[in-house]
């Protein structure tokens, strides 16, 4: 099993830090459990000194004496007072361990995660990664919760009772525990059994909710062509398959309860029966007799207890051991690389790619022998259909990707000597999906430099053209922002992504142009916003539209990876080819 | 609850065989102890013939309660998916039968949620109530009146511990009080930080700020760790009190029996059963505790269930007179006038008194910034919004007069965001026309730009179109959906800025085939780009939902300063002429 193994050193690994606490707690779950154990022992006794007591009581010349009751009934409550305190300590170490040790196992994958290079996220699925917080810690939280220390105990419980027993009476004990084998074997068949039907139970579920996700998302489609009775009848089949696969699926993992305790009721009448079955005929005294039965229908009570925990357990267990693994597995990707020595400082020539090759996969090239010039000061635009490879160029500017050929320098050194910090506080970059953290107006203008002054941060805002919008609302610029609300139109998140970057003063802009549900007149706003920033700066602009590109000082065709074109406007208009095209097209209406 | 009754009806035989086994069940752990106590009696007596007819009961006893456990769990998950089926075909048919504006009322997400975890909660719901809410009662009051029974001058024990559980179990619910919301509260924050941190990964990288966010991850991180201890130490609290509790009844019960067994040498034997039934108590306290907790969250989603069911909705009925064919429909004009709409909760209308007329046959171009109302008004055209003041008519008639049925064949919407549904191509086109042959899709991708593209799969038409259309880009998509649309070649089309994501050339083409194939029906295109309106026969323009200019491309130019605004944004270099 080395899924065990990688669980087992996952959590070795965050427990270590506690083993002190651990070992005291384990002491005193030891103690609790002996405790637990031996107080039937003496219920037994009170049992058995109560009837001595009747018994002398009606012996004519009998001495009757409740001093060995007394005895039992201290003893009882002493051990049962032990149990309880040694479970409660045992507890509330564990629990502390547990929420802390998870707590650090959050932070762990959080910090990993902030060392992994762009490929990494760009190649998983953001919900894929996010359910390692969200599902896999969960699951490993409840087991340490509920699982890991109770195996423990439990265990300990389990062999303390049968030590228990068998001191107690060889024979009584193997009566008790006969049907055992039994009970596990069915138990463990119940619970493969009952895991496959619940996985399969997932997949119909996945399947019905991704239907009713796309048919509701798309329901004014449906309206529109009237398709809502054909929605219905495809809805029938995947519900009733839900149907059934449920059904099976609550079938057996309800069983295993109400059958461990039928199993428990079943061995306790065994254990009644062969008990004074064994006092009758086995000559035994009537008063260790019966204390005999007492004793042993407790133990039978709580010999049966372990074995329907650790059952139950087995399922939270195994989600933690997935949860585990899954979360090694993303812990050991390598992390970006960062041994460039060189700081980099404020640009003074310029910055060149110089044949560069890159993919993204090895066999699906992304841009082929790309050559770009850019001296301080100039604009250059990037123009092309979608998939030429326009992102990819700012991918590789800011190093989120290491080029397969060729070379790209700032100030004629190759950008892998710099340190990656220092090359990427020098470089900007305005995504055109704007991002916006839950955070107030001012901490997101402020987010990259986070000791901004007021002043610097509304002068950042009012070159973005967003400073007058901000003061509309009623909390300014301590207004939160949450994911959910509409406070930002998409073109006002831009305008803020901008004042964001402004505020870094970088040396080298990147700017990717939004466009989507951005009306042309806010358009014109953004635009006034990126010559702001741009004013004085380096910088390259992925031109959707080409409003922006007219005041550029060199304008560079990409077409499937390739420089097509490259020049001034008029230099380009003159060649009449591909961007000629698409200015006729789109800029001149006559 | 209504609802839940309603549904449990169909299933009445079932419910009553899962009642009856677990009561059963319930019955057999609580007469056990009683056969204990006969099996002791039995003991005490030297009554050899009398425990072997109790042990042949006990074990009775004991696989009557395995199978009725058994029978009891198979009926209670065939009623309960059952019903969680049944609910959420009925929710799913309302939701269907629901306007556009009841969807967007609610948000399609929400519904998803109504109609997944919503109806998960309540299948776990009656799951319990069938397996748990009989069986709790019926153990609780069984033990308590049988341990009385057994031995009664220990009532006040047994009473005793009844009262000191409930209430410090609810004293430590109260000190947990807010905790659990507030661990709620922290992991939603928790999984935003993550989730923000992951979606804008790439500003974190180019700001640096990879410390800063692992320092507000670790604030959050250690608050939710603090909440988690303090629950991990009242519910590690909760039960040694518990048990603690419950022996301090059993060596109360001890020492009180001492005292009397003289008088009362019989309730010797008692003593186990009594205990056991003390256990019983406890243990049904608890599982009562546990449901009451499932049950609130159960009731709570079964509430919103049917908030949904309760909405109403319009029955589509065929009324032959209403009907119109499709070559008569609009033959002379579309017309609308005054029309007026408002969103629910909305301060003011998003459209106000909106005229025009358009002849069949024309197009009508619409253009404003976002927000203007655009649309709004394409949705209203098309019937999927109810207007509140003013009306559309086409050749005179109201269009809500129109038959359903007839209106779907005629008209045609391609709205912003393009929409495909998994499946093949072909199966998509199909929703425009159920009947459409292979040629007239041909035509249909031809004519939308997107025949290029689909007849360069091996499989063509019957390519398959995975989920989200993750496979398609954002032309291509758009390109399907405005092949929906023409594939039925309908009377009146209305296209919402939907080739926005298309390249100028096969922009230009689309509108060509419009302007030649397409002569003949009646087209509202609205636009952001002014070169996809330019040849309109009438442009209206809209700012805050107010017409604020109508006109061809060049009245417009003349009189709209607003249309003067758009179009010097979206022009060229001056001079710039082929």
């Amino acid at each position: 099993m080395n899924k065990l193994r990688v669980a087992v050193s996952y959590f070795t690994n965050y427990l270590k830090p506690y083993w002190k606490g651990l070992i005291v707690a384990i002491t005193f779950v030891l103690i609790g459990t002996y405790a637990q154990i031996k107080a039937p022992l003496y219920l037994g006794n009170a049992i058995s000194g109560l009837t001595k007591y009747l018994t002398a009581s009606f012996t004519p010349g009998g001495h009757a004496s409740l001093a060995d009751f007394y005895q039992a009934i201290l003893a009882m409550v002493f051990f049962y007072l032990l149990s309880e305190a040694g479970f409660v300590i045992s507890g509330l170490i564990t629990s502390r361990v547990s929420s802390d040790s998870v707590g650090q196992m959050r932070m762990g994958l959080f910090s990993n995660l902030q060392k992994k290079a762009i490929r990494y996220f760009d190649s998983h699925q953001d919900g894929k990664i996010l359910s390692l917080f969200t599902s896999d810690l969960d699951n490993v939280f409840n087991a340490m919760n509920q699982a890991v220390f109770q195996v423990f105990s439990q265990g300990v419980l389990f062999l303390g009772i049968i030590w228990m027993m068998l001191s107690k009476s060889l024979t009584m004990a193997l009566v008790t525990m006969a049907l055992s084998p039994v009970a596990i074997i069915v138990a463990l068949l119940i619970v493969n059994k009952a895991r496959k039907q619940i996985e399969k139970q997932q997949a119909a579920t996945g399947d019905l909710n991704g239907y009713i996700n796309e048919q509701l998302s798309g329901q004014a489609v449906l309206l529109a062509e009237g398709r809502q009775q054909e929605s219905i009848k495809d809805f029938e089949p995947i519900n009733e398959r839900v149907r059934h696969a449920t059904q099976r699926g609550q079938f057996y993992s309800g069983l295993l309860s109400p059958l461990m305790q039928g199993f428990s009721l079943l061995n306790l009448a065994i254990v009644i029966f062969f008990g004074s079955w064994l006092v009758l005929h086995n000559g035994m005294d009537k008063a260790s007799g019966l204390a005999l039965i007492v004793v042993f229908v407790t133990y039978s009570q709580q010999y049966f207890q372990p074995i329907s925990q650790l059952t139950a357990i087995y399922n939270p267990l195994q989600l933690a051991i997935t949860g585990a693994n899954r979360i090694t597995e993303v812990e050991a990707k390598p992390n970006e690389v960062n041994t460039g020595k060189k700081m980099a400082g404020p640009l003074t020539e310029g910055v060149s790619l110089k044949h560069v090759d890159f993919a993204y996969q090895p066999d699906r090239p992304i841009l082929k022998d790309v050559s770009i010039d850019v001296k301080k000061g100039q604009m250059v635009a990037l123009v092309g259909p979608t998939g030429s490879g326009k992102t990819t160029v700012m991918n590789l500017l800011n190093r989120f990707y290491d080029l397969n050929g060729g070379e790209i320098t700032y100030d004629g050194v190759p950008l892998k000597d710099y340190d990656l910090e220092s090359l990427r506080s020098r470089v900007g970059i305005v995504l055109q999906e704007s991002v916006v953290f839950s955070k107030s107006i001012r901490d997101n203008i402020a987010y990259g430099k986070p000791d901004a002054s007021q002043e610097e941060v509304e002068s950042a805002a009012k070159q973005a053209n967003i400073h007058d919008f901000i003061m509309s609302l009623p909390d300014g610029y301590d207004t939160k922002v949450t994911g959910a609300d509409n406070l930002f139109s998409t073109g006002q998140k831009q305008l803020l992504s901008i004042a964001r970057t402004i505020l870094t003063n970088p040396s080298l802009l990147i700017l990717d142009e939004a466009t989507a549900n951005v009306d042309t007149v806010t358009e014109a706003k953004i635009q006034k916003a990126m010559e702001n920033v741009m004013a004085n700066r380096t910088s390259f602009v992925i031109a959707h539209r080409l409003k922006t590109i007219l005041s550029a000082d060199v304008i560079v065709v990409l077409k499937d990876g390739r420089v097509i074109e490259k020049g001034s406007h008029e230099e380009l208009l003159a060649e009449k080819g591909f961007y000629s095209e698409l200015y006729y097209n789109q800029m001149v209406f006559e | 609850m209504e609802l839940l009754l309603t549904y449990a009806k169909p299933y009445g035989k079932k419910i009553a065989v899962a009642v009856i086994s677990v009561t059963l069940m319930a019955l057999a752990t609580l007469t056990q102890p009683q056969f204990l106590e006969k099996m002791m009696t039995a003991i005490i007596k030297d009554q050899s013939d009398l425990v072997l007819k109790n042990g042949a009961y006990l074990l009775g006893l004991a696989l009557v309660g395995i199978v009725a456990g058994i029978t009891g769990t198979y009926f209670a998950s065939q009623v309960s998916q059952g019903v969680a089926a049944d609910i959420r075909r009925a929710e799913y048919e309302k939701i269907q039968n629901f306007s556009l504006q009841q969807v967007q009322s609610y948000s399609s997400a929400n519904l998803v949620v109504r109609l997944t975890n919503d109806i998960n909660q309540v299948q776990q719901l009656v799951m319990q109530l069938l397996q748990m809410v009989l069986r709790v009662p019926i153990l609780l009051i069984g033990a308590v009146i049988l341990s009385i029974y057994t031995i009664p001058s220990l009532w006040w024990v047994v009473v005793l511990m009844i009262v000191l559980i409930v209430l410090s179990s609810q004293r430590i619910f109260a000190m947990m009080g807010g905790s659990f919301a507030k661990i709620q509260k922290l992991i939603d924050k928790n999984n935003t930080l993550a989730q923000e941190n992951l979606a804008g990964v790439r500003v974190v990288k180019s700001f640096n700020q990879q410390g800063q966010e692992e320092a507000s991850f670790s604030d959050n991180t250690q608050e939710l760790t603090e909440v988690n201890r303090r629950i991990g130490y009242l519910f590690n609290m909760m039960f040694p009190i518990f048990m603690l509790l419950s022996y301090a009844a059993i060596v109360a019960a001890l020492l009180f029996i001492s005292t009397s067994i003289i008088s009362h040498p019989d309730q010797l034997a008692k003593i186990t059963p009594f205990i056991t039934y003390l256990n019983q108590i406890l243990m049904a306290l608890l599982m009562m505790g546990m449901i009451s907790t499932f049950a609130s969250r159960g009731f709570v989603s079964l509430k919103r269930i049917s908030a949904v069911m309760a909405e109403e909705t319009v029955e589509h009925s065929v009324d032959e007179q209403s009907k119109v064919g499709k070559d008569d429909f609009l033959k002379q004009d579309l017309k609308v006038e005054n029309l007026s709409f408002t969103y629910p909760n909305a301060k003011s209308a998003v459209l106000s008194d909106i005229s025009f007329k358009l002849r069949a046959g024309q197009t009508l171009g619409i253009v404003g910034s976002t927000g203007s109302g655009k649309s709004t008004l394409a949705l209203l055209l098309a019937r999927l919004y109810q207007g509140d003041g003013g009306k559309v008519q086409v050749d005179g008639q109201d269009i809500n007069s129109i038959d359903e049925e007839s209106w779907r064949q005629a008209v045609s919407i391609v709205m912003q965001k393009p929409v495909l549904f998994s499946g093949s191509i072909a199966s998509n086109l199909k929703m425009g026309k159920a009947d459409a042959s292979e040629s007239e899709m041909q035509e249909a991708i031809e004519a939308a730009q997107a025949a290029e593209f689909v007849n360069a799969y091996p499989d063509g038409l019957n390519h398959e179109i995975s989920e989200r259309s993750a496979n398609l880009s954002g032309g291509q998509k758009q390109r399907l959906s405005l092949a929906r649309a023409l594939v039925k070649k309908p009377r009146l089309l209305i296209l919402d800025d939907a080739t926005s994501a298309l390249d100028a050339r096969s922009e230009k083409q689309v509108q060509e085939v419009l302007a030649n194939e397409f002569a003949k029906t009646t087209k509202v295109i609205i636009a952001e780009k002014i070169a996809s309106i330019i040849r309109a026969d009438q442009i209206i323009v809209l700012d805050e939902g107010k017409v604020v200019g109508v006109g061809s491309h060049e009245e417009l130019l003349e009189n709209s300063d607003f249309y003067q605004e758009i179009y010097q944004s979206q022009k060229g270099k001056e001079g710039d002429h082929e």
